[in-house]
């Protein structure tokens, strides 16, 4: 007995922690936040200003030092948590949109369109995120928005199939076909039960997909095809200081640590709200359920 | 299972031709001539058209899209439009560094991720277990690229270790060599991935602990730990699997980013620059060869799933996660 | 991801150096030098493919001219010509025949000899309807090439050319059996091609046959990096030895400070350009043009770029060119001036433009710059990135542009300014005259003072901004010599390089 006591204890262990990891991610979260709210209204120095003598080291005038040209790193740094976040609110948007629609529309439809799309997105997420995105940025020109473009694009597809698989399994519960034999509509259906139910899950992927979405639009801006200088984008930035690294380190240190802070910020948010969305349940850190342990479709 | 593996086998070559489509598809809505990369400023008509039926760009679309389908069925990806070269042979010699490097740092990532994973799950409440836990937390918050980065500046420019980047020019000629250029790309891919993937192990094996049947087990009086490795392994192990082969899947396509890093001659670099320069022949071929590679993987990480859960084996679903 | 066209120039020649064989790298004789070194050479450029008339690129200049294949000439690392495979030639008075005479006994690598009808060949595929050469056009007044016998060419112009040698020391003399000179090679320079490995390595190994002084070295390795960083790094790991031209300052310090490497600061002949669209308003006025050049600071430019390196030269031609001279005091740095020409030009409160930005380094660098300094003066600037490939299609080819940013490599290329079609659209008839009468000069004194006098003009006109002169920096090991220091039209001249143990 004392085996399932222990057992027992681990998982209420577990769960405490939890929302521990919440209320942290919540903190990094809002430092990013803070700070590009904060840079909307206020920069220690105009991002173009080149007054500053190169590659200096931290100092009380420049916080975070300057790059090659004398700018002020703190600076771009502030400018980089808006790029950051612009990019990883547009590209969720973007694959919330479309995804929901799209994994809703083959759950609703018939056997035909429900298997093209499910094959449709098979393929579309064999491409990796960033494979996709960069043949989108080198169609449509590197920019901010071509990013931002591919990696919702992208992330659209991932979401699509959780939500169609999510709606499957709820379409398929007695007190749904009871619903609808009784009359309800689809959007009937839709608004009252399906979202609801589909909701808290997709919310916690969203957020797992928005950090992966700053980690994707860094390593497109590290590879040459993010948006264009003179955004200061942090993968943008370290690309930059890649060859200063041994001379002047801070510049190489600091975008990184504040790419870890908004990703794992997001992270344990969205551990978190899994957590209360559905403390029964625990789904593997990087998402989408695997389908195949679930049987036939 | 032999009919699941046809069926599987019908849903792979289909995926591929319908790949296969979308990358040419994807490709032509690129801007820009390919026959630009071929002219220098100073370029007279006449030397425009000639670059144009060098690379063909002066046929129709669908007179391109042909030679594709035939080139593909023949397994011949064409010529070069920059270099005239082929590149059947080329993508050949780049696999030579970018397979190794994508299986390196799978089984390394392997190696790091499931012990430690489940010692981060039956070990949650000691302090190693939870200090696993969230080293794993922030490796998967951490670019790629910058664990590169730092390491090339810690091992390679600071201790004069190992080289920076680069490949031997005869490959693996002298395996000593070329292991040596490839430890820190391992190194720094199996970083990151074992993060993630030792989250997954963790869960699952929390799955596993949380389960009736190792309860039952437990109670009628097996050993912890007997009873995890008899039972528990073989259940977590399918869940674990599927992930497994998108990582090794991802690792194998990430390659583009770390190559960038470490500048290997591989795939990956030969993509960025085929793009760069319009090469479609080049991005054409390594674009079906790394689907050919992710949909194989797919269906090994299906099969092998059925192998070790029974109650799989019934289903069809050419689904992977 | 970068990508650089090579700025074509129809080369205007003058001293013929009468050498025997050329010679160009600087010293080279170390203690203990060893003559079966391989040299590893980082680079930046790799050739697209190996033919010169075929888009190659810069990297295929820089591995192949003179050390795989070379020319009737040989253009030094000193910007010198001097007889290559010609022994010897002589001009008619008329100035419109010459006939040239071979070296003897001079074999291709595939062991044929070489012959005029080889010559013939090779000159006619630069010439060519469907070649790709950036050299076209300068020899567009050849009228005949004869091969009255095996060592002997005459050529036959339509109208003068003082720059006829100049311009054969860019043509590849290669064996006419050559079926692919895309994927192979056929030259009779001091080197064969080993290996090229696409998107990693080029090697040359010294061919024991070669008709002149043989290569000081057994084999030499092109590596190829796309990153500058990866490039700096492999030298200070020891990968490579030398570094044929660094591309940003900030590494450097890394090697000054360091014993164990030699940084070499030479001539380039990259000079950093505004170029205006002299058709369209407001740019078509001179005065606009020198309030431009007026207000901005070009030292503090170089200096946030390159810091302590480059040159400000003040117009078009660089140091290396024969009619090189100093013109910075030519609307020199002078905001108040700047203000003063606006107004009087009608634009009292300035006018706003967009600067097509190609998108690699410096150039985003330098279009931030501009910005802030026209800002001071009241011009607002709008920058517009675009890439390397829409450079071509849209500033190029379709002339749709106002103001751009463009680095042009070439020696000798000050005659872009005589061609009203040029992408710039500089137009002074007088500069046109100049310049055609300059490359129909009888003698090199000639041709130097036109030029010079042409370049004054241009310069006076502001007929575009010249920013800076790249520095040609070469890093190596300090065990390595003998490597070339100028860099002049990418050439990298590997014989010469010894390596001691």
């Amino acid at each position: 007995m004392t085996a399932v006591v222990a057992l027992e204890a681990i998982t209420t262990a577990t769960r405490r922690r939890r929302s521990w990891t919440l209320v942290v991610g919540l903190v990094l979260f809002g430092l990013v936040l803070a700070t590009a709210i904060v840079s909307l209204f206020w920069l220690p120095y105009d991002p173009a200003d080149t007054a500053g003598s190169r590659l200096e080291p931290p100092s009380l005038a420049h916080w975070a030092g300057t790059d090659r040209l004398g700018r002020d790193l703190a600076t771009q740094l502030m400018i980089g948590a808006r790029i950051a976040l612009a990019v990883g609110i547009g590209s969720v948007a973007i694959g919330a949109v479309i995804g929901i629609t799209l994994g809703l529309v083959a759950a609703f439809a018939g056997r035909v369109l429900d298997d093209g799309v499910s094959a449709f997105l098979d393929i579309l997420i064999a491409f990796p995120t960033l494979l996709l995105a960069m043949l989108i940025v080198a169609a449509q020109g590197a920019s901010l928005w071509s990013a931002v473009l591919a990696i919702g694009l992208a992330m659209s597809a991932i979401i699509a199939r959780l939500t169609r698989i999510l709606a499957k399994r709820i379409l398929a519960l007695d007190y749904i076909t009871a619903s609808r034999t009784s009359g309800t509509g689809m959007w009937g259906i839709i608004w009252q039960h399906l979202l609801p139910n589909v909701w808290p899950t997709i919310l916690v992927n969203l957020a797992l997909q928005f950090g992966l979405s700053v980690i994707a639009e860094a390593s497109l801006s590290y590879l040459g095809l993010g948006a264009p200088p003179p955004n200061s984008s942090w993968g943008r930035m370290l690309k930059e200081a890649e060859g200063t690294v041994l001379t002047a380190p801070i510049g190489a240190i600091a975008p990184g640590i504040a790419i870890v802070i908004l990703v794992l910020g997001l992270n344990l948010i969205a551990d978190g709200l899994r957590d209360i969305g559905d403390p029964l349940r625990r789904v593997s850190a990087r998402a989408v359920p695997a389908p195949t342990t679930e049987g036939p479709r | 299972m032999t009919i699941y593996i046809l069926r599987r086998l019908v849903v792979l070559v289909v995926s591929l031709v319908l790949a296969s489509i979308v990358i040419f598809a994807l490709l032509r809505l690129l801007p820009g001539d390919p026959a630009n990369a071929l002219l220098g400023v100073g370029a007279t008509d006449a030397q425009i058209s000639a670059a144009r039926a060098q690379v063909g760009s002066d046929q129709s679309i669908w007179q391109q899209f042909g030679i594709f389908l035939r080139q593909l069925v023949t397994f011949d990806f064409g010529r070069s439009f920059i270099s005239n070269l082929p590149i059947g042979p080329e993508i050949t010699a780049r696999l030579v560094v970018t397979l190794p490097l994508t299986l390196l740092s799978f089984v390394l990532a392997v190696i790091i991720a499931v012990p430690l994973g489940i010692i981060a799950a039956t070990k949650s409440s000691r302090w190693y277990g939870a200090t696993i836990s969230a080293a794993s937390q922030l490796g998967i918050a951490i670019p790629v690229f910058w664990v590169g980065i730092l390491l090339i500046s810690w091992l390679a420019l600071s201790a004069h270790l190992l080289p920076s980047g680069g490949f031997p020019r005869d490959d693996w000629k002298d395996p000593a060599a070329a292991l040596r250029s490839l430890t820190l790309p391992v190194l720094t891919i199996a970083i990151v991935m074992s993060a993630s993937l030792l989250r997954y192990v963790r869960s699952a094996t929390l799955d596993v602990l949380g389960s009736d049947y190792l309860r039952t087990f437990r109670s009628l009086g097996g050993s912890f730990s007997g009873t995890l490795v008899r039972h528990g392994l073989r259940n977590g192990a399918v869940p674990v699997i599927a992930i497994l082969g998108i990582e090794l899947a991802t690792t194998f396509l990430g390659a583009v980013v770390v190559e960038s890093v470490f500048t290997l001659p591989g795939l990956g670099s030969m993509l960025v620059l085929g793009i760069s320069q319009h090469d479609y022949p080049a991005v054409q071929g390594v674009l079906f060869v790394s689907t050919l590679f992710v949909l194989l993987v797919g269906f090994g990480a299906d099969i092998a799933q059925r192998l070790v859960d029974p109650r799989l084996r019934d289903t069809v679903s050419g689904n992977r996660p | 991801m970068k990508q650089r066209y090579l700025l074509s120039g129809i080369g205007i020649a003058t001293a013929i150096v009468l050498a025997g064989c050329s010679t160009t790298a600087p010293d080279s004789s170390g203690g203990g030098a060893d003559s079966d070194a391989t040299i590893t050479i980082g680079s930046s450029y790799e050739p697209q493919n190996l033919d010169n008339t075929a888009g190659g690129g810069q990297g295929v200049s820089e591995a192949l001219n003179g050390n795989v294949y070379e020319g009737l000439f040989t253009l030094t690392d000193k910007g010198e010509v001097v007889n290559g495979l010609a022994s010897d030639f002589t001009k008619s008075d008329d100035g419109l025949t010459y006939t040239f005479t071979l070296q003897k006994d001079v074999k291709f690598h595939s062991g044929d000899p070489l012959t005029a009808t080889d010559v013939k060949y090779s000159i006619d595929r630069v010439r060519a309807e469907t070649s790709k050469s950036s050299r076209k056009s300068t020899f567009d007044n050849v009228k005949t090439i004869a091969t009255p016998d095996d060592s002997t060419v005459v050529i036959t112009l339509t109208s003068k050319s003082i720059s006829l040698p100049y311009n054969l020391s860019y043509v590849w003399i290669m064996n006419d059996a050559l079926k692919d000179p895309t994927t192979a090679e056929d030259g009779t320079g001091p080197y064969k091609l080993g290996t090229w490995k696409r998107g990693s390595s080029l090697s040359l190994e010294r061919d024991a046959d070669y008709w002149g002084t043989a290569a000081k070295n057994k084999e030499v390795v092109f590596t190829y990096f796309t990153d500058a960083t990866a490039l700096n790094n492999a030298l200070l790991t020891n990968a490579v030895d030398i570094v044929t031209s660094v591309q940003s300052p900030d590494a450097i310090p890394q090697f000054e400070n360091n014993a164990d490497y030699k940084v070499n600061d030479g001539d380039s002949t990259t000079k950093e350009v505004l170029a205006y669209n002299d058709r369209v308003a407001p740019f078509n006025n001179v005065k606009v043009r020198q309030a431009i050049s007026a207000a901005i600071d070009k030292k503090k430019l170089l200096t946030s770029v390159w810091g302590d390196y480059g040159t400000l030269i003040g117009s078009f031609v660089p140091p290396t060119d024969p009619w090189y001279e100093d013109l910075n005091s030519v609307n020199a740095y002078d905001p108040a001036k700047a203000t003063a020409l606006l107004a009087d030009a009608g634009y009292p409160k300035g006018f706003e433009f967009t600067l097509d930005t190609p998108d690699y380094d410096p150039h985003p660098i330098v279009a931030e710059f501009l910005k802030s300094e026209l800002a001071k003066v009241g011009i607002t600037v709008t920058i517009n990135t675009i890439t390397a490939d829409e450079w071509y299609t849209k500033v190029y080819q379709k002339l749709d542009f106002q103001a751009t940013l463009q680095e042009h490599v070439n020696h000798r290329d000050i005659v872009f300014y005589g061609n009203p079609d040029f992408y710039w659209g500089y137009n002074n008839p007088k500069v046109t005259t100049l310049i055609d009468q300059s490359e129909t000069s009888d003698t090199t004194d000639e041709q130097t003072a036109k030029l010079k006098e042409a370049n004054e003009i241009i310069a006076n006109d502001a007929a575009s901004g010249w920013l800076y002169l790249y520095p040609q920096i070469v890093v190596a090991a300090s065990n390595v010599t003998g490597y070339p220091l100028n860099g002049i039209n990418s050439q990298f001249f590997a014989f010469n390089i010894t390596k001691s143990a």
